[in-house]
């Protein structure tokens, strides 16, 4: 436990020094720009912002800071297969149950994404809106910033109201802002803090008598996390993508364990293809952060036995363009 | 008895309607058959300038952009021998030969940007016209000497 915590302000800090890195970089690539500016004596006509810092909306369980461009049109099928810890038995996952999203989303006016997604596992249902406040350009601003969020919603049946007390304890709400910067043709980093919240918290009763009732609550309504993610270009088609979550709040119980996932990326002019490997089972960001069980770098065993190496799924996201 | 003239006469129908199919598919293939049509292009267009000069950064960028979006067809090098070029009704032309590299800039940006039948329409995928433009100035250098 005390691990976690120490881990969690030690890569707050990291992102911290990354992003400030970042802002540093930019005032070098200044000075560069001016030099090679003055040399060939060629004023570049406006500033535009950088395109394609990432290809996709996705960067395996993240949102990019991508939006696409008005009148577009994009279906997305993303799988999560089982744990790869089985082997043979269930050749490393792919033959356990998988779980399923499909998502459409359109672009109606510039900078603006809208979403709808359909999850199998919980049978959750998402809507999401991502709008690109900030576009990274040279003289202008050094990172690309874009605002990200998720509502998704239970539709499990519950017709005695075991799993939820009030229908909008179904409800979760997501919402991140995306900062990334585009370091070369090959090289972009993001970073993006999130705040996942939940209307309702399992809890118990810890003392209810004359004097008054506690309630110990398992969670917190809010949590908050941050995720890095980087891609390197191999070439024009192809990839290497990165990504790490990390939660921050400390729950009281049923801490969730942080996300690296990693894998290449393959793209034509209409699709992209991701396949990867990492912790995060689940395919919504809100859900992820808060209930992710598998751990990356260890874990105990049912039984207490503690097991190196962590618990990884083979996934993949497949998007379709129609612009 | 009912039933049976019943029958009869449905597919008498589907007769009918095979053959209406038949004939248009027959159309279908001629227009395979057929050369490539003549693609005008409005004079306004055929004689915009090129803004973007073909300087190593531009050919970098066209030459990027043509490996993600034009090659699966056109082929790596032009020659409309791509891997997607075998399922397409329309044949990409040779893009290499000196007849069609004597169009006007002008005239390959707007092909590009509208596109036609199998030939996509750029003008979103590549959303930035400078972009277009610089694949246009990558494409000349795909022109064998
Ligand atoms: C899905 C396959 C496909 C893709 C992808 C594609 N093309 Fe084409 N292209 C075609 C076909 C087929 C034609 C012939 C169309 C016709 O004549 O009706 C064509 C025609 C053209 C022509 C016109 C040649 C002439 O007759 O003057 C140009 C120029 C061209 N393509 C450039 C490009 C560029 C540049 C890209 C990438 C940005 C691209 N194409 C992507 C299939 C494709």
């Amino acid at each position: 436990m005390k691990l976690k915590i120490n881990i969690g302000k030690r890569l707050l800090t990291t992102s911290v020094c990354l992003a400030a890195c970042l802002f540093l970089m930019q005032t070098t690539a200044f000075a560069q720009d001016t030099t090679a500016a003055a040399k060939d004596a060629v004023i570049p006509a406006k500033a535009k912002p950088v395109k394609n810092t990432f290809q996709s909306i996705w960067i395996i369980d993240n949102q990019t800071v991508m939006v696409p461009v008005k009148g577009t049109f994009e279906m997305d099928i993303q799988h999560r297969f089982g744990t790869v810890n089985n082997g043979y038995s269930d050749f490393w996952g792919l033959y356990a149950s998988s779980n399923i999203r499909i998502g459409v989303d359109y672009a109606p006016i510039n900078n603006l994404y809208l979403g709808l997604g359909f999850e199998k596992y919980n049978e959750i249902w998402d809507g999401s809106a991502k709008y690109a406040l900030i576009k990274q350009t040279r003289g202008i601003s050094p990172v690309s910033i874009t605002y990200y969020g998720n509502l998704s919603l239970d539709t499990r049946k519950d017709p005695t109201n075991s799993l939820f007390t009030h229908y909008t304890d179904r409800i979760l709400s997501f919402n991140e802002i995306i900062i990334a910067r585009k370091f070369s043709d090959k090289f972009s980093v993001q970073i993006s803090p999130s705040i996942t919240h939940q209307n309702a918290v399992p809890g118990y009763l810890t003392k209810n008598d004359s004097t008054g009732r506690t309630i110990f609550e398992e969670m917190k309504h809010d949590h908050f996390a941050i995720s890095v993610a980087g891609r390197y270009k191999l070439g024009d088609a192809t990839a290497l993508l990165i990504d790490y979550d990390q939660p921050l709040t400390k729950e009281p119980t049923n801490n969730p364990n942080p996300n690296l996932s990693f894998g290449f990326e393959f793209s034509t002019s209409g699709h992209t293809f991701q396949l990867f490997m990492g912790n995060y089972s689940l395919l919504n960001p809100g859900k992820n952060a808060l209930f992710n069980t598998n751990n990356p770098f260890d874990y105990t065993q049912t039984g207490g036995t503690k097991v190196k190496g962590g618990k990884f799924l083979i996934g993949f996201n497949i998007t379709r363009l129609w612009n | 008895m009912k039933t049976k003239k019943h029958i009869k006469m449905k597919s008498k129908l589907t007769l009918a309607t095979s053959l209406i199919a038949l004939s248009i598919m027959s159309f279908a293939f001629t227009s395979i058959v057929q050369k490539t049509k003549p693609w005008p292009v409005p004079e306004k267009n055929a004689k915009t300038p090129n803004p973007v000069k073909a300087d190593k950064e531009s050919l970098a960028t066209g030459k990027s952009l043509w490996n993600l979006h034009c090659a699966s067809c056109h082929g790596k090098t032009g020659l409309g021998d791509g891997s997607k070029a075998a399922q397409l009704k329309t044949q990409p032309q040779d893009l290499t030969t000196s007849s069609l590299q004597s169009q006007s800039d002008g005239s390959l940006f707007y092909k590009i940007s509208e596109g036609r039948d199998d030939m996509p329409s750029f003008k979103k995928k590549i959303s930035d016209p400078e972009d277009l433009w610089s694949v246009v100035n990558y494409m000349r250098t795909l022109k064998k000497s």
